[in-house]
Parts: structure tokens; sequence; C-alpha cells
């Protein structure tokens, strides 16, 4: 009697707990507190199923969310997502995600810092190659019976001349969308290699999953690297040559002209850049010599990838907050 | 200065309100140009960019405002990608052209190194 009323309360037991792991599964499924997605818990608001964030924002991540609620707001990327496919969402998003973050990383200038960067890093690479093929050219057109002298006194001349302020006023540049503005310390990293910002991108299929957009947290920059999506859109490239057209006329009257303290000091740091483009180029023609294959130049990279991330990282975080500053 | 007798700022016209001396958006959308407020408004909506003005200095205020302005127009010329396309575009140049100037240099330290061979030699002879 007492063993079958002994079996009796474990049965009842074993099943109330079932009951209870049923019970918080029906409530994760239906959206309950523990299954938020990252908007709605920052809006406190009970996540619905068909949460249009939902699939976008996990709950693991607030900070994503919190970076585009600063910049887009909640109505702004409905609306936006409203009007696409089914398919454009996903990629939308990830952009609007990277948008915000950049944005928070860099209040003032946000992308459009980004893009006057690498545009500026454009312009450097293209003078630095249009250099160093002339001095092939040099090499080339010699006869080979020793004639240095000569060579090293281009070569030299060629260097102290891309250094120089004759480069600067010279119109002679490649590229169109030239918008010079933004400084950026190419002689960070020990081998003096110019890289990019984002050197950490690789070609990236444009079907990405979703999950794509877990390396956009905060979390994760200093330990995956950072990149966007890898974008060939004919869009991107319009947009580029319009931007001079449209506010990058104002943008570039306001950059190349002492319209503020923030960029006069950056007019003067983006000339000290290209003086120190003659060390660059000196430099990394001896470090090529150096170099006897090109396995080791790739294993330098991989190690400056994100050291070139971490000072490209510090370098745009301009948050200086006026509120913080009026407090202090 | 007031803008009690000048014409209301874009940002006041568009939001149909007193546009006042202290109006933060004043500076920055003048009444000349109604296609910028109207743009940053629609995509980051009135009240981010006051926030957003307000945590920056100043005189950072007018950088921030034209970068909201071109990450507006972006995004509505292209609605998936934004300005970020432009910065991927951007990105792919970098990156071929770094690839271009590796070969460039390598080929570059094969002529320097074989014409500095023959110089040794040269020399050498002459020494010996």
């Amino acid at each position: 009697m007492s063993n079958t009323k002994h079996i009796h309360k474990g049965l009842l037991e074993r099943l109330l707990d079932l009951l209870l792991i049923a019970l918080i599964v029906y409530m994760t499924l239906k959206g309950g507190t523990s299954g938020a997605c990252a908007a709605c818990k920052y809006q406190r608001r009970r996540c619905a199923a068909d949460c249009p964030l939902a699939p976008y924002f996990p709950a693991e991540q607030p900070k994503l969310f919190q970076n585009v609620h600063r910049l887009f707001g909640v109505r702004s990327i409905v609306k936006i997502l409203e009007k696409l496919d089914e398919t454009q969402k996903p990629e939308a998003m990830k952009s609007i995600i990277f948008q915000s973050y950049v944005r928070d990383r860099s209040p003032v200038h946000g992308c459009l810092g980004v893009t006057q960067q690498l545009q500026y890093m454009i312009w450097f690479a293209e003078e630095e190659l249009k250099a160093v093929n002339s001095q092939l050219q040099l090499y080339r057109s010699q006869p080979q019976n020793g004639q240095n002298q000569n060579q090293n006194h281009n070569h030299n001349q060629m260097i102290h001349e891309l250094g120089s302020d004759h480069y600067k006023q010279q119109e002679d540049v490649t590229s169109q969308q030239l918008d010079l503005g933004m400084g950026l310390n190419v002689n960070n990293n020990q081998s003096n290699v110019v890289t990019p910002f984002f050197s950490s991108l690789l070609p990236v299929s444009e079907t990405q999953q979703p999950q794509m957009s877990y390396t956009y947290s905060c979390s994760e920059v200093n330990n995956n690297g950072y990149s966007p999506p890898a974008y060939n859109t004919d869009s991107g490239k319009e947009i580029l040559t319009n931007n001079n057209n449209v506010w990058g006329d104002q943008n570039r009257f306001l950059y190349n002209n002492n319209n503020g303290g923030g960029y006069s000091n950056q007019n003067e740091s983006c000339h000290e850049m290209k003086s120190n483009g003659v060390m660059a180029i000196q430099s990394q023609l001896v470090n090529l010599q150096m170099v006897s294959n090109h396995q080791r130049v790739e294993e330098e990279e991989a190690d400056h990838e994100y050291d070139e991330l971490h000072q490209f990282l510090d370098i745009i975080d301009d948050r200086q907050s006026f509120g913080d500053s009026k407090e202090a | 200065m007031s803008n009690y007798t000048n014409s209301p700022c874009a940002a006041c016209k568009f939001l149909r309100r007193k546009c006042t001396s202290d109006c933060v958006f004043a500076p920055y959308f003048p009444p000349e140009e109604p296609t910028k407020f109207a743009n940053v408004h629609r995509i980051f909506g009135a009240s981010n960019v006051s926030k957003i003005l307000h945590e920056v200095a100043p005189h950072q205020r007018e950088d921030a405002v034209n970068s909201l302005a071109y990450e507006a127009e972006a995004r509505l010329k292209d609605p998936v990608y934004g300005c970020v396309g432009a910065i991927s575009v951007l990105q792919r140049q970098v990156l071929r052209l770094q690839r271009e100037l590796e070969e460039t240099n390598a080929d570059l330290m094969r002529y320097a190194s074989c014409l500095g061979s023959e110089t040794t030699s040269a020399y050498g002879g002459r020494r010996g």
C-alpha cells in the first residue's frame, strides 16, 4: 500500500515537472519575456510570433538594436522593410545595422567619414602605383649595364615629389571621387604597408545568411574583425559619383577649408600623411627587398589585420558627447 | 540672431511650426534647401537628428548634419544598401589597388636586384 502511494507520488512529481517544462517551452515559443527579441525587449513589449524585427535583432545582442534605434528609429526601419521583398530584407537590415554601428563609433562623420577615408586611401594607393610604375618603366627602358646612379637620382626625385606640396596642388589625380579632408595614419603598422580599413574583408558572397549580422556585435569586433557586407551595386557606384554633386560639393568645400576646428586639424594631418607617404614608399621598397617569398608578406598582413582594425576604430572613434563634456 | 524677421528654417517649414531663435535645426537647414531636411526627416526622423545634434559639440554639428544628409539621400536612392554599397565598392577598389601595388613592387624589386647584382660584379671585377 505504501509502495503504491510512493509510486503515485513519484509519478505525480514527474508529471508536474513535465507540465512545467511544457509551460516554459510554450511561453518561449509564444514570445514570453525570456524569448523576446532585442527590439521588443528594448521597447518593453511582447514579442509577437510575427515580429518583423525579431530575425535581425537577437536578444543576446541588445547593442545592435540600440544603435539602430538611436539612428533610425523603429518606425523608420519598419517603413523601409515594408517596401522591400523578402529576399532583400536581410541585406537591407545588415546595411542598416552596419550604418548604425559606424554612427555609434563616429557620431559626427558616420559612414561619410568612412567613405572619405577610403577615397583618400585609393588616391594614395594610386599615386604610389604611379610612382612605382614610373620607376619600373625607367628600369625597363634603361640598358642593363649598371647605370644605377641616374636611376637612383630619378627614383629619389620622384619619391620626393610625391611627398611635396607640388603633388598636393597637382590636378593630375586619377580618382574622380577625390575628397581630401580625412587624414589617415598610414604608418601605424610596422611594415608600413597601406592596408584597407576593413582588411578582413574577403570576397563575400552576396547571399549571406542573416547570421552574418552576428559579426557586427560590438563585443565581437576585436575578436572576429568587422567587415561590412560586400556589395557590388550599381547604386553604390552611382552614389559615389553623385556624392560630389549633391552634398559632396558642400562637403568638399567644408572639408577643404578651415571651417571648423575639427576639419582644419584634419586637413593638416592629411598633408602630414602625404609627407609620410615618402617614408612609406621608401621603406616599403626596402621591406620588399628583404622579403624573399610571398608567404612571409601574407603572414605579416594577416597579423596586422586586426591591428589595423583597432587603429582605425580608434581613429574614427570621435565619441565626444557634447552633453558629457558640458557636465564635466 | 533672430528668426522672427527671417524666414523659418527648412525644418520648421517642413514641420509647420514656429522657428524660434534657439531652433537647433536653423543653422544647418537653411530654407533654400528644403530637400535636405525632408530626406533626413524621412529616414532618421527629426527627433533622432535633434538628439544627435545635442550629443556632438557645436563646431561639429554642421559636419554631422552633412553626413546625415548624405546617408539619408543614399538610403533613399538605394533602400537596400544605402551608403554601405558605396563603401563596399571603395573597399574592393582599395584591395585591388593594393594587390596591384604589391605585384608592381615585386617586379621593381626583381629589376633592382638584377641591376644590383650586376653592379656588384662590375665593382668586384674592378677591384680584382
